[in-house]
């Protein structure tokens, strides 16, 4: 995904539709509300992109539904007019998930914000999919209560959208991924159907399609609810950063860290460059040095006492050059703020800057960051590393020069290299950020066409005119009931109820 | 009936393509539904290699038919497990632990086996291999075929192999017991004081409850935790229930008195997670008046019961899993009449 820093031109990939008929905008609207369907040209701009800023559609209108009955109205009129439908949330995925179909009714959720209930003893919570991430560990921490998933964009972005792409964070790494703290989903069919996935009442016999659900990109259908486990807080977190000679020493900690049976709560990798920009952003004293690990571990206070002397002395052998420990929760948060900031601190140093998103097996750490290096000085560009080092979840920001197009070709052939290189190692092209419109082609160098069919299944089982975010995460269209081979056209397709985008 | 044991999971994908005609997956039979007679059982018994371990990343892949125990052992050489502890671990297979959703008393704190599974290959109906996840503990590429397979009884495909995420074993180790105790008075206190059980469950026969806590880890935690709970004797943990007829059930956690006097005629040994509202009710024979008593007042509380074979009335998405079924397995061959759909 491409990042631009303000002013920067650069060419869009840009693509438009025939304006939306007016009898078709007055039905939406109806169902909405005059001000909530948004088809003026200068407003549908805003929505022309999520955080994926390099490609822009425009939709054929904007939908800012307030509740489950309108997503089904709008969902029906959709489903009678034959238009696809693309979801979203806050806007700040970083695959292009969010980006419309020229044409598409966009299906804005921001207005869904209500929490609906709080239940401490059975440890769930029931919100709409328009409420920020953030906002969640917000409403129940006075309480002593948090919701763990944990996005470096969480203050902005939605819950539904993490539903969507099944966002991880920096504390994933103890606590697991959105899937594994959302226990039942309400969402719209394609037909206009309200369907209840899972619940607070675990393991009904069902298929898990909650667990299907989360993660499938907008593809399956329109989640109007969600019920979260919310976690109680743990009585102590113990912080550390260290510094290391070079990224290999660095990766050694973490593998001696995790070989030693300690499960941190979260072990971040910054190299030098991400370590500049991070100083630039927030004012964080950090030395330039080539490798830095930023680690929590939290749970009850004398365990962590023990975790956290015993992961220092790990980093100490493995060569650390300083250890800091924060005096107080301000400093904590100061040195977290550098760490969640990386990514947008990058535009300070750079003109441009892709973001990957790759994971490896975490001992492979050390040959990975050799090998990108190597990539960079082949390609003559520069690489900052910041990354989730404990699951293995890597981001190299390649920076470029938008301004010379033969640069900004070598950058992207250069972030594709990083995923095969990622793929080589036994890893996946994405471990939070989606496979969208971004990653689609290379969805067919992880899978083979057997895996991507049986996938599909799960499309046609939710989908079958595949109306939600077509075009997005698999690599080549194909409609249900197709058979491999030859193209013919699908019953569908000749009725113009579906296309190939 | 033909019965085969295949000795390789390309001998599954002939068997499949060829069309052995209606099939039912064997493992170690602890959790198989009864249902109607297949032509043909595949037998996991041979499919018993750990295909790949890494100790380094905590990242395991075994074909389906190895079984828990030897899986356990494999990995305690290492020091490290799966964080996943079904009833009868010598028979129950890892194939078969996905398919019926297997767990125990260490779902307190690790979930269940969708939380720890990061990847799986499996054959369809028409012997079709694919796979799906991968073999890194975080991956979002495609639709989470892992999580599908979790539960579904082998009536989406064949479970070939699966790729969990291991935990380190723990140095230290207490059991504490409560006995009379209320099971949600006893969440409640164990959060206040913000203790981390790895395990907990309440035992139940008649009206009163045991309740038992776990706490693992490193020995300095360990020994804090169990120096806030003074009050509570240090036990051994309890034995897994012996009985024919296993139910399985849940509610809300708030629920356990209701759920107590519910399942109280079934004369049924009770094991209730008081922190998952999860249970299993252990009994020589069933009496199927107090079986479907029991259900209908737990679906009254928003709860479910079911005995394997019996699901009780259909989930609200029945159309829409019906759905995924006809995908998958258009012809119905795989395990028919074993589960809801």
């Amino acid at each position: 995904m491409k990042q631009e820093t303000p002013g920067a031109t650069q060419a869009e990939h840009k693509q438009q539709a025939p304006p939306l008929p007016a009898d078709l905008v007055r039905r939406f609207a109806a169902v909405v509300g005059e001000g909530y369907a948004i088809c003026k040209p200068e407003q549908l701009h805003t929505y022309e992109s999520d955080g994926l800023a390099s490609f822009r559609v425009t939709p054929g209108i904007v939908v800012l539904p307030e509740s489950t009955e309108e997503v089904v109205g709008c969902v029906k009129i959709a489903h009678e007019a034959g238009l696809p439908i693309v979801a979203r949330g806050s806007g700040t995925g970083l695959s292009g998930g969010a980006l419309p179909v020229p044409g598409c009714v966009l299906m804005g959720l921001s207005r869904m914000r209500k929490i609906l209930e709080v239940d401490y003893d059975n440890a769930f919570m029931r919100v709409q999919p328009g409420v920020i991430n953030l906002d969640v560990s917000r409403h129940i921490g006075p309480q002593g209560w948090y919701y763990a998933p944990d996005p470096s964009s969480q203050s902005v972005c939605s819950i539904g959208g993490n539903v969507a792409e099944n966002s991880g964070g920096a504390h994933c790494l103890k606590y697991g991924f959105t899937v594994n703290h959302v226990l039942g989903l309400r969402m719209v069919l394609q037909d206009g159907s309200v369907v209840d996935l899972g619940g607070a009442v675990l393991d009904r016999p069902e298929y898990d399609l909650t667990g299907v659900v989360v993660g499938s990109e907008g593809l399956l259908g329109i989640v109007t609810e969600v019920v979260l486990r919310i976690l109680r807080k743990p009585e102590a977190t113990r912080t550390f950063f260290a510094t290391f000679p070079s990224t290999t020493e660095a990766g050694n900690a973490v593998s001696a860290i995790i070989a030693s049976g300690i499960v941190p709560a979260a072990i971040e990798m910054m190299d030098t460059l991400a370590i500049v920009a991070a100083k630039a952003a927030t004012g964080v004293d950090w030395p330039e040095v080539a490798a830095a690990l930023l680690m929590d571990v939290d749970g009850v206070a004398d365990e962590c006492e023990h975790t956290s002397a015993n992961a220092i002395e790990l980093a100490r052998k493995a060569g650390a050059l300083e250890i800091r420990v924060p005096k107080d929760t301000a400093e904590r948060e100061l040195m977290w703020k550098g760490r969640k900031s990386a990514f947008a601190a990058v535009g300070r140093i750079a003109r441009n800057y892709l973001v990957q998103d790759g994971v490896i097996p975490r001992s492979e750490i050390a040959v990975v960051l050799q090998e990108i290096a190597a990539l960079g000085q082949r390609y003559g560009l520069q690489v900052a590393n910041v990354f989730h080092a404990g699951d293995g979840n890597l981001h190299p920001l390649v920076l470029f020069d938008g301004r010379d197009p033969e640069e900004e070709r070598k950058a992207e052939e250069m972030s594709g290299e990083i995923l095969r290189t990622c793929l080589r190692h036994g890893g996946s092209i994405t471990g939070e950020h989606g496979v969208g419109a971004d990653k689609a082609p290379y969805m067919a160098e992880m899978f083979t066409a057997q895996d991507l069919e049986t996938m599909q299944l799960v499309r046609c089982a939710f989908d079958p005119a595949q109306r939600f975010n077509p075009g997005k995460m698999f690599p080549s269209p194909r409609l249900c009931g197709d058979r491999p081979g030859l193209y013919r056209p699908h019953p569908s397709e000749l009725s113009g109820e579906a296309w190939r985008a | 009936m033909a019965r085969v044991t295949p000795g390789s999971i390309d001998e599954v994908e002939a068997l499949l393509a060829q069309g052995a005609g209606s099939v039912l997956f064997v493992g170690g039979g602890t959790a198989m539904p009864p249902g109607p007679p297949v032509e043909t059982e595949i037998s996991t018994a041979r499919l018993d290699r750990v295909v790949e371990y890494t100790p380094a990343d905590q990242v395991v892949t075994v074909e389906c038919g190895v079984t828990l125990a030897h899986l356990q052992g494999e990995l305690a050489k290492n020091g490290q497990r799966l964080a996943l502890d079904p009833p009868q671990p010598e028979k129950a297979t890892l194939g078969g632990i996905v398919a019926a959703n297997s767990f125990g008393p260490l779902r307190t704190r690790y979930g269940s086996v969708r939380d720890l599974i990061i990847g799986v290959s499996v054959v369809r109906a028409d012997g079709t291999r694919a796979k799906g996840g991968g073999k890194v503990v975080k991956t979002v590429a495609g639709f989470d075929l892992p999580k599908l397979m979790c539960g579904s009884y082998g009536t989406l495909a064949f479970i070939a192999t699966a790729t969990f995420r291991v935990h380190p074993v723990p140095e230290s180790t207490v059991t504490l017991r409560a006995r009379g105790g209320n099971p949600v008075e006893v969440v409640r206190r164990v959060r206040a004081l913000q203790l981390e059980p790895t395990a907990m469950i309440a035992l139940g026969e008649g009206t009163g409850w045991d309740v038992y806590l776990r706490f693992e880890g490193f020995a300095a935690g360990v020994r804090a935790q169990r120096g806030k709970l003074p009050e509570l004797e240090e036990v051994d943990w309890p034995g897994t229930a012996e009985g024919t007829v296993r139910i399985r059930f849940g509610a809300l956690p708030t629920h356990a008195a209701q759920v107590a006097r519910a399942l109280g005629p079934l004369r049924a040994r009770i094991e209730w997670l008081p922190m998952a509202g999860l249970g299993f009710a252990t009994c020589a024979a069933v009496d199927r008046g107090a079986l479907e008593a029991a259900r209908r007042e737990l679906t009254a509380l928003g709860g479910w019961l079911t005995v394997p074979g019996d699901w009780g009335p259909g989930p609200a998405s029945i159309a829409l899993q019906r759905s995924v079924k006809k995908q998958f397995d258009p012809r119905g061959v795989l395990a028919p009449g074993r589960f809801v759909v």
